[in-house]
């Protein structure tokens, strides 16, 4: 709070000047004057009339106007405080947050007044779009299931086609069922966003399923020659949905095997901390370029251009660990030592 | 085999009775939900597939209702939502198995063909296809009298094959049922172990069981 600081302490120091003005004055009528007086030969009892009561008032109260004052400007500065805060908590996340309105007009109210109408616009557009991908992938699925029956329809009726001609609507097929996983996980993250997927929540033994993923880790390893090693595996709870949890898991595991070097090492863990339970998946791969690792999370962004991918894995698993009440962040290194961490609350 | 189809867009319907009617069944292919409830109750079909979003009455409701009747005709239901959600309402209500789309034809008739057969497999404790047993009750593989060494996954995995001799296990089904994954977990694991397996069963032998079905799935047979 910086703004209340620099008020308070302006505040402070022009009240403070002005009360030692005041003592200065008051030395003056009280010391100075009467000396004056009686150095002109004056007789102290002419003077003693003097009212000094309205400058021993003002001397007394002068602690209490600094405090008064201090509060007052407490008082007018906390509209801004709330409004801070409100405008902190409105993100992509958050578009529902509305600034309180004090509704007198003066500038506070005024700038709620603006930022709200920005944040009806900022919600209608995000809803629109997250509509729009909805729509869209919703509405390209009939046409894909055509596509692709007409493929294979050709493929099972034409015995006389020649071998290439079979070569090139395989290569259609395979290149329409790539599009068919990407409009799936364009479906899945679109309903998330519009916050239409129910998870089911049941205590989920993370032990068991990081043993499952470590074995299945170990089979997807093995052709590239890359060890893989389960460090710690700590009994962990959490409450969860059993099968989301396996996919972002599996996923991840993936992600290490694929993108890590011949010979390469995988590291997997799963720690307890207090009430929390702490999923590492470390992998000797290549690494993520410095300029990719803060966005690696986000849709069709991708590591290794070579490596095959629908480039939205990471944003499903960020989207899994998030609906667990978790977070799940990454780490590479200069030598391309590449670290996953996920951390979620434990059950109960 | 008769396979009533429920779908009410005309070009998907169109390709779905094709592909079936190759594989020797024989297709009635309805558009709208409350003639196929009047089908289901009158004509005794082997399978039906029901599309959800239905003109009419809706697939779910169709299949409620045709259940409540005391109708057990297993039911292949297709959505083109695909929800998990979805799927766990649409085994609820009574389905057998769920697709979503866009799916794949061979995808398709792999799963009919299983509602057909089911019932009808042997859960005996002894599968054999050619050369190569699987005993259940010891959760052992023998090929040519020579034993074969299983982690726990690939014997699941085999049992699933062996289990549907000469028929087509597309890599969703896999994932289903060895994996237990109701959705793409968007891994080539499968094809992984499907290559360890191989290894396993078919290497040192000159008849070749595992076989790749290209852009589909697995299939375990003796080679034609």
């Amino acid at each position: 709070m910086r703004l209340r600081n620099r008020l308070i302490s302006r505040y402070l120091i022009v009240t403070g000047v002005g009360l030692l003005l005041l003592v200065a004055l008051a030395y003056h009528e009280f010391v100075h004057v009467p000396q004056l007086l009686r150095d002109l030969g004056i007789e102290e009892s002419s003077f003693k009339k003097f009212d000094a009561r309205a400058e021993v008032i003002l001397t007394a109260i002068s602690p209490l106007v600094l405090v008064l004052g201090t509060l007052l400007i407490l008082r007018s500065l906390s509209p801004i405080g709330q409004l801070a805060e409100g405008v902190e908590r409105f993100n992509a996340e958050n578009l529902t947050e509305r600034l309180p309105r004090t509704q007198n007009g003066d500038e506070v109210d005024r700038l709620a007044a603006s930022f709200n109408k920005m944040a009806d616009r900022l919600e209608n557009s995000f809803k629109q779009v997250r509509e729009f991908t909805l729509h869209a992938s919703h509405e390209l699925k009939t046409p894909l299931t055509v596509m692709r029956a007409e493929m294979e329809t050709a493929l099972r009726d034409a015995d006389g086609l020649k071998p290439d001609q079979r070569e090139w609507i395989h290569s259609q097929i395979d290149e329409l069922e790539r599009l068919a996983k990407l409009v799936d996980g364009l479906t899945l993250l679109a309903k998330a966003d519009a916050g239409q997927i129910r998870l089911d929540r049941n205590p989920v033994p993370l032990k068991e399923l990081m043993t499952e993923c470590y074995d299945d880790t170990l089979v997807l390893a093995q052709p590239a020659h890359i060890t893989v090693e389960l460090r710690d595996c700590q009994d962990a709870v959490v409450l969860g949905d059993r099968h989301r949890l396996r996919q972002m898991l599996l996923n991840l595991a993936d992600n290490a095997v694929k993108h890590n070097s011949q010979g390469g090492h995988i590291v997997m863990a799963l720690r307890k901390w207090e009430k929390m339970a702490e999923i590492e998946m470390t992998n000797t791969g290549p690494g993520i370029p410095a300029k990719l690792q803060g966005r690696i999370f986000e849709r069709f962004v991708r590591g290794a251009q070579d490596v095959e991918g629908s480039g939205l894995g990471l944003a499903i698993c960020q989207w899994i660990v998030r609906e667990h009440g978790g977070n799940i962040q990454v780490e590479s290194r200069a030598d391309g030592k590449t670290s996953f961490t996920i951390i979620m609350p434990l059950a109960g | 085999m008769r396979v009533l189809v429920v779908e009410d867009d005309r070009k998907t319907a169109g390709f779905i009775s094709k592909a079936l009617k190759t594989e020797g069944c024989a297709v009635d292919v309805l558009h709208d939900g409350d003639e196929a409830f009047l089908a289901m109750m009158g004509t005794p079909f082997d399978v039906v597939v029901l599309d959800i979003m239905l003109k009419g009455r809706d697939g779910l409701s169709v299949l409620r209702q045709a259940r409540m009747r005391g109708n057990h005709t297993p039911v292949l239901l297709l959505s083109a939502r695909g929800e998990v959600n979805e799927r766990v309402e649409g085994l609820k209500a009574g389905a057998d198995d769920y697709l979503s789309k866009p799916f794949a034809l061979e995808e398709l008739v792999a799963r009919v063909e299983t509602l057909c057969r089911r019932g009808t497999d042997s859960r005996s404790g002894l599968v054999h296809v050619a050369d190569l047993t699987l005993d259940t009750g010891l959760r052992k593989a023998q090929r040519g009298g020579r034993t074969i060494e299983l982690t726990s996954r690939e014997y699941r995995l085999l049992e699933f094959l062996m289990r549907s001799p000469g028929r087509i296990c597309t890599r969703m089904m896999i994932f289903e049922k060895v994996w237990d994954y109701h959705f793409d977990p968007g891994s080539n694991i499968i094809d992984v172990y499907i290559r360890k397996l191989r290894e396993k069963i078919d290497e040192g032998f000159p008849a070749k069981l595992l076989h790749s079905v290209r852009g589909v799935g697995y299939i375990l047979k003796e080679e034609a």
